[in-house]
């Protein structure tokens, strides 16, 4: 049925790229009707607050840290903070080069997103479309690649990037995420392209654009919602990547959020306060992007798991 | 080659194939740079005694392998390893499937709370980790404090100093971490059992458990299957954690393989060592995925 349905929003309406929206396939969700309250789902409730709470408290306690000096935070580890001015904040800035590993962060991620949304839909596409074993062949060859930690690839990187005079650079990092990410990608996009009917391409064709014009101008648009899924999923996790930023920046660069927390937990031994507010500085952005696209991330994460 | 004669069944389409072969070049080209042709270069290193930082290296054959399996202190990462990845593989998925079965009886405010398992989730191991680390220091630290005033300083201790517990407080703390997406797929999944099934078997006479292990736990075979194998994953090459919190310290006794191959390959300039060890893992990885998958893909059967 939305096979059908792609069909008709696309000779109808060709150019209105949201309508890829519409067709998530959704899982099938029983509409519930109007309930009343009953004392169990309160109780549920109330557990379930306990539970996140609890999971939580390790970044409360952060947060609430970040607002106090060393000196209260030893005299009373479990002390509530007496203002809440931002000079650890402020001091976090001045003293150290958190901002440069902000930066850093940002443009691994940022950079390697976008790398990621230019190669790997179309290779997912080509995959699908190129037939026969070649398809078969390709799609295992990524696949496997799901089944290999970055340990069992890490030194000969770290030796490989040397040699050519790429180590301790912000875009070894993107490369290696690249090669790491383009597993998953391939395996996310290709079980949806399965569900794109081949005939919308070749009308397209039949009118003469070429190849690369058809997967940007209409194939890609249809793989908006995976796309959403795919890059609020990698985008966090680069966000919060630590092993391969440690391994691939030495001092000379200000590594990542991560690293320069890392490191500072080893040189500023004395300064816990800068610890915990470094910890919710990097907290925020991961809050902010979930926040943001919520919506796709579940639907997202609902379309993976049904299919899987 | 035989695919080739696959073309001639789809005219319409073999023209283009070239040009969607080459939709696949620039992936193709960094995934075998960055993870085929490296992962191959550390099975030719593990059979060398590079050190990490020479231009030269000689050919020792097995001789690493053979110093691996004699290493109890490689051993002892297996096994930790193991605790830390299937311990926390199904604590994670026992407490996720119970918080997505509660998120599922709710009627009211279900998206709200949905998010709300989900937030803790978005803070990564590493500063989860750190954040645990400080709040677990033996002096200033608030676990030991709040034991403290509780008058109870016995139960006081050096949480990440003590040999005989530090395994088990990384497992614990590594359940703070990975448990969103699990509950994520669990909720999706039970929210796509036909409702039906359900009823059908209460006005039958069944019992809730009976209504859950009877009904809903075959229907959910498959996301248990595709969590778990997330989880080992990921459990196999816990590393934030160990670094984070002890080094692998006291001694070596909390190593994990991950946190193994990174100090031998870069601290102790053992790289040939190291990649021996890698190839380990990666063997471990492989067979524990097959199996777990096999097992679990022939109870979905059963059921």
């Amino acid at each position: 049925m939305t096979e059908t349905m792609t069909q008709v929003t696309m000779k109808i309406e060709p150019e209105r790229k949201p309508s890829g929206l519409a067709r998530i396939p959704r899982p099938p969700r029983q509409r519930r009707e109007k309930k009343k309250w009953s004392v169990g789902e309160i109780v549920v409730m109330v557990v379930l607050g306990i539970l996140v709470l609890i999971v939580a408290s390790p970044v409360i306690y952060a947060l609430l840290n970040s607002f106090r000096s060393y000196a209260e935070i030893t005299k009373d580890p479990m002390g509530l903070p007496t203002s809440f001015a931002f000079d650890n904040y402020v001091a976090l800035f001045q003293q150290t080069d958190f901002l440069e590993a902000v930066l850093n962060t940002l443009i691994i991620t940022v950079g390697t997103v976008v790398m990621l949304i230019i190669i790997v839909p179309m290779a997912a596409y080509g995959i699908e479309r190129v037939g026969g074993r070649t398809s078969r062949f390709l799609y295992v060859l990524f696949i496997a690649g799901l089944m290999i930690p970055f340990q069992v690839r890490m030194i000969p990187l770290v030796k490989g990037f040397d040699d050519v005079g790429l180590y301790s650079t912000l875009l070894s990092v993107i490369l290696v995420h690249l090669g790491g990410a383009a597993s998953f990608g391939i395996l996310l996009y290709c079980s949806f392209i399965k569900g794109i009917p081949i005939e919308v391409e070749e009308a397209a064709h039949v009118d003469g654009a070429g190849r690369l014009r058809t997967f940007w101008l209409i194939v890609f648009p249809m793989l908006l919602p995976v796309t959403s899924a795919f890059v609020i999923i990698q985008a966090l996790g680069l966000w919060n990547d630590f092993f391969i930023p440690l391994v691939f920046l030495d001092s000379s660069s200000a590594g990542t959020i991560n690293v320069a927390i890392n490191r500072m937990v080893g040189l500023l031994t004395s300064q816990w306060q800068l610890i915990y507010t470094g910890a919710i500085l990097a907290i925020i952005p991961s809050v902010a992007i979930f926040a943001a696209f919520q919506r796709y991330f579940i639907k997202g994460m609902s379309v993976g798991a049904v299919k899987g | 080659m035989s695919a080739i004669t696959e073309v001639r069944v789809r005219p319409r389409f073999s023209r283009g194939r070239l040009a969607m072969l080459g939709f696949v070049v620039p992936a193709l080209a960094i995934y075998l740079l960055m993870v085929i042709v490296p992962s191959l270069q550390t099975v030719q290193l593990s059979l060398t005694d590079w050190d990490g930082i020479s231009d030269d290296y000689a050919y020792v054959g097995i001789q690493n392998y053979e110093d691996i399996v004699a290493s109890g202190r490689f051993w002892n990462a297996v096994r930790n390893t193991l605790v830390l990845g299937l311990g926390s593989a199904l604590i994670i998925n026992v407490i996720s499937l119970v918080v997505a079965l509660m998120l599922d009886k709710l009627n009211h405010a279900q998206g709200f709370f949905r998010t709300a398992v989900y937030l803790p989730a978005l803070v990564s191991a590493f500063i989860m980790a750190t954040i645990w680390k400080y709040l677990l220091n033996f002096n200033f630290g608030s676990v030991n404090t709040v034991l403290r005033d509780m008058g109870l300083p016995e139960w006081a201790r050096d949480w990440l100093g003590d040999s005989s517990i530090v395994i088990w407080v990384i497992l614990f703390i590594t359940c703070f971490t990975l448990g969103g997406n699990t509950t994520l797929i669990y909720l999706a999944n039970l929210q796509s059992v036909p409702q039906e099934l359900i009823e059908a078997a209460r006005i039958d006479g069944a019992s809730g458990a009976k209504v859950f292990w009877n009904v809903t736990w075959p229907m959910i075979a498959g996301a248990v299957t595709v969590n778990m194998t997330l989880a080992m994953i990921a459990g196999w090459v816990i590393f934030d954690q160990v670094l984070v919190l002890t080094s692998g310290g006291p001694g070596f006794v909390s190593e994990t393989m991950a946190f193994f191959i990174y100090k031998v390959g870069f601290g102790e300039y053992r790289a040939g060592f190291g990649s021996a060890a890698a190839v380990v893992l990666f063997i471990v990885v492989i067979v524990s995925t097959v199996a777990a998958n096999a097992y679990m893909r022939k109870r979905e059967i059963q059921a």
